[in-house]
C-alpha cells in the first residue's frame, strides 16, 4: 500500500500544533477568514447572478422605445395595431410607467400603469392582477405598492394613502389598497402598480401615448428579424432584446465584481505573505526537533509525513470552518454588508432572499488555493531541514 | 561488528575546509564497550554520528552489523538506527512538551504498531531504567537526572545491539553519573555494544570499559 495512515503519527502532529498554540491558531484564524471571505464573496455573487437570470427571464422579448433627438419620447398608441400586423408578432402591449421622485426619502419609486382588460407582461403583473381587482383599484383610485415602498411610505406617515404631485403641481390622492412581495425582490421592490389613468394623470401624459411598448413573438428564434422588420418601419424606435438587457446586467455586474476583485487581491495578498513566512524557514525550535527526531530513528519521509499531516489538518480545519462560515453568513444571515456592495445602497434596495447556489467548481478552486498551497509552504523548509545532517540541526 | 575503514570527514567553516576526522579506521566487536575519550573538538561526537549514519563521511566506509551504512540510503539508516542503534546525548535531547512516556516512545511513532504494543515496549524500559513511575510526567518538570534516565529508556525502547552516548555525564552531577554508569554496565553485562564519547576521567578507571581510544584533532591515537 503506497500510503498507510499512522495515527500515532497524526496524534503527534496534532500535539505539535497544540503545542505552538499561539502560531496554529494564529494560521489557522488568517486562513479561515481569507477562506470565508472569497467563498462569501464567490457565494454571493453566483447567488445573484442566479436572480439576476431568474429575473431576466421575466422581462419582456422586447420593448421598443422611440426616440426623437437622441431622447426618449412617448410613443403613439396606433403604432400598437400596426405592430400586430407584423409576422411572427403575437401581442403587443402599451406600457406606461416612469418614476417618481420621493423627496422626503431621496428615493425614487417605480410606477407602472395597468389596465385591467389588457394582457400582462411580466409575470408579476399577471399575479398582481389575480390577486387584486384591478377593476376596483379604477373606481376606487388605489394602487398596489411593493414592500420597500410600503417601509417608505409609512416612515413617512402614509400608511393608508398617498398624495402624488401631478406634472401641474395638483394633488393627486390615491389610496393603499394593497402590499406585495414577488420571489423576484430585484424588480419588485420600488414598485407602485396603478391604473393607467392615473398613471396618464401623475406623469401629466399625452392618453393618446404609452411609454414604451412591449412586443411578444411566436417564436424566439424569430427576434432578430422581428427586430429589424420593426427597424424598418419605424427607423425612430429602439428595440430592446431581452440579450440587450442581459449584456447591459452583466456589464454592471462585472463593474461591481471589480470591487472583490480588489478584495481577493487584498485576501491572496495576506494569504501569500503568510506562505513566504513559512517557506523562508523553521524556527531553531522546529530545526532541533528535527534534529531529535531524525536521531532516535525517523527518517526524511517520516518527518515530512508528520509534517503533512500537520499542515493537512490545519488548512482542512481552516478550509472547513470558513466554507461553514461563509455558508451560514451568506445562507442565514443574508450576507449582510457585503451584499450591499452589489446591490448599492439606495434606500430602497431590493431585500430578496440569496437563492442557494454552490459552485462546486467554486469549492474545489478555493480548496486548490489554499489547503496544497498551505501544505507546500510547510512541507518545503520541512524537508530542507530534514536533508540537512541532525548533527548540523541539533547543535 | 562496527568497522570503520579510512574514514574522514570535512566540513565547510567559512571559507576554509575543516578536518573533523582524518583516515580514521576502527573494528569494535560485539558486546565490546569502547570509550573514545579527547578533548572538546577533538572528533568524538562526529565519529559517533557517523556511525549512528546521522551524517555521511565525506571519505571512506562505515558497516554496522555487516551492513555499509555510509552507502544505505538515508530511509534504510533511519531504520538501522530505530531498530539496532540507541543514542544517548549529552544534553538528552528529549521533546520537552511530551510526556516521558511519550519520548520514549517516539523512535517507534513511524513503525505504525498498535499503541498497546508501543506503550508495552516503552514501559519495560522504563522499568529498566527506574523512571516507570515518571511516565505520565511532562519531561520538562523532570530533574536532570530523571530526564537522563528517560533518555537512556529512549534509546533502549527498541532493544538496540548498540548503545552510542555522547558525553552522557557532562550534564549530572557524580551521584547520578555514577548512576548512568551502573545502568551502562549492566547494558553491558546483557550483550550490548558500547560506544562512549566522553572526557570525564571516571570513564577510564571502569572494570567493564574494554578499550580507551583517544582522538586528537580528528586523529586516532593509537
Amino acid at each position: 500500500m503506497f500510503f498507510k495512515p499512522n495515527f500515532l503519527l497524526l496524534d503527534y502532529a496534532i500535539r505539535s500544533l497544540m503545542r505552538r498554540f499561539g502560531k496554529s491558531f494564529f494560521i489557522f484564524f488568517i486562513l479561515s477568514l481569507l477562506i470565508f471571505v472569497l467563498a462569501s464573496v464567490l457565494m454571493i455573487a453566483d447567488a445573484i447572478k442566479l436572480e439576476l437570470n431568474t429575473t431576466l427571464k421575466t422581462l419582456p422579448q422586447i420593448t421598443l422605445q422611440r426616440f426623437i433627438a437622441g431622447k426618449q419620447s412617448d410613443v403613439p398608441l396606433e403604432r400598437v395595431e400596426a405592430l400586430l400586423d407584423i409576422e411572427g408578432i403575437s401581442a403587443v402591449t402599451p406600457r406606461v410607467w416612469g418614476y417618481y421622485y420621493f423627496k422626503p426619502a431621496g428615493v425614487n419609486f417605480s410606477i407602472v400603469g395597468i389596465d385591467a382588460y389588457e394582457e400582462q407582461y411580466s409575470a408579476t403583473l399577471s399575479t398582481l392582477t389575480q390577486r387584486f381587482d384591478i377593476k376596483l383599484l379604477e373606481k376606487e383610485n388605489g394602487m398596489i405598492i411593493g414592500e420597500g415602498v410600503q417601509k417608505i411610505l409609512s416612515e413617512n406617515y402614509y400608511t393608508e394613502f398617498f398624495n402624488f404631485i401631478t406634472s401641474e403641481g395638483k394633488w393627486q390622492r390615491v389610496h393603499i389598497a394593497g402590499v406585495f412581495h414577488s420571489d423576484l425582490a430585484l424588480e419588485s421592490n420600488d414598485l407602485i402598480i396603478l391604473p393607467k389613468k392615473l398613471a396618464y394623470a401623475i406623469f401629466g401624459m399625452d392618453k393618446s401615448k404609452a411609454t414604451d411598448i412591449i412586443v411578444k413573438v411566436a417564436n424566439v428564434k424569430e427576434i432578430p428579424t422581428i427586430v429589424q422588420k420593426i427597424n424598418e418601419r419605424y427607423p425612430d424606435m429602439r428595440a430592446i432584446t431581452q440579450d440587450d438587457i442581459r449584456v447591459s446586467y452583466q456589464n454592471i455586474f462585472d463593474y461591481k465584481s471589480g470591487f472583490f476583485l480588489a478584495l481577493f487581491s487584498i485576501c491572496a495578498f495576506a494569504f501569500f505573505i503568510i506562505i513566504y513566512d513559512k517557506t523562508s524557514g523553521l524556527s531553531s525550535e522546529e530545526k532541533k526537533e528535527i534534529g531529535i527526531l531524525k536521531a532516535i530513528g525517523w527518517s526524511s519521509d517520516d518527518i515530512l509525513k508528520e509534517k503533512f499531516y500537520e499542515s493537512f489538518t490545519l488548512s482542512l480545519s481552516a478550509f472547513f470552518v470558513g466554507i461553514t462560515c461563509s455558508l451560514f453568513y451568506v445562507y442565514a444571515l443574508q450576507a449582510s454588508f457585503l451584499r450591499n456592495l452589489f446591490m448599492g445602497y439606495s434606500a430602497l434596495k431590493p431585500s430578496f432572499a440569496l437563492p442557494f447556489s454552490v459552485d462546486v467548481s467554486m469549492l474545489i478552486l478555493l480548496f486548490l488555493l489554499s489547503v496544497p498551497i498551505y501544505i507546500a509552504a510547510t512541507l518545503i523548509p520541512a524537508w530542507r531541514a530534514s536533508t540537512l545532517d541532525a548533527d548540523e540541526v541539533m547543535r | 561488528m562496527i568497522v570503520l575503514h579510512e574514514v574522514c570527514k570535512q566540513f565547510m567553516q567559512g571559507d576554509e575546509e575543516a578536518h573533523a576526522l582524518k583516515k580514521v579506521s576502527l573494528e569494535i566487536k560485539k558486546g565490546e564497550c569502547v570509550v573514545l575519550k579527547g578533548s572538546s573538538g577533538s572528533g568524538k561526537s562526529t565519529l559517533l554520528s557517523l556511525i549512528a549514519g546521522l551524517m555521511q563521511p565525506s571519505s571512506g566506509t562505515i558497516s554496522v552489523e555487516g551492513k555499509e551504512i555510509s552507502k544505505l540510503p538515508e530511509s534504510f539508516s533511519a531504520q538501522l538506527r530505530r531498530e539496532k542503534i540507541g543514542f544517548i546525548f549529552q544534553k538528552f535531547h528529549l521533546i520537552p512538551y511530551l510526556s516521558a512516556l511519550e519520548n520514549v516512545i517516539a523512535p517507534l511513532i513511524p513503525e505504525n504498531l498498535p499503541v498497546r504494543i508501543l506503550e508495552e515496549k516503552a514501559k519495560i524500559a522504563m522499568e529498566q531504567c527506574g523512571i516507570a513511575h515518571k511516565a505520565k510526567m511532562r519531561v520538562n518538570r523532570l530533574s536532570g537526572g530523571e530526564q537522563q534516565r528517560v533518555a537512556i529508556a529512549r534509546a533502549l525502547v527498541n532493544n538496540p545491539s548498540i548503545i552510542l552516548a555522547d558525553e552522557p555525564t557532562a550534564n549530572l552531577d557524580e551521584t547520578l553519573s555514577r548512576e548512568l554508569i551502573a545502568s551502562l554496565e549492566a547494558l553491558k553485562h546483557s550483550g550490548v555494544t558500547l560506544l562512549i564519547a566522553t572526557h570525564d576521567p571516571l570513564f577510564f578507571e571502569l572494570p567493564f570499559v574494554d578499550r580507551i581510544i583517544e582522538i586528537k584533532n580528528g586523529e586516532m591515537i593509537l
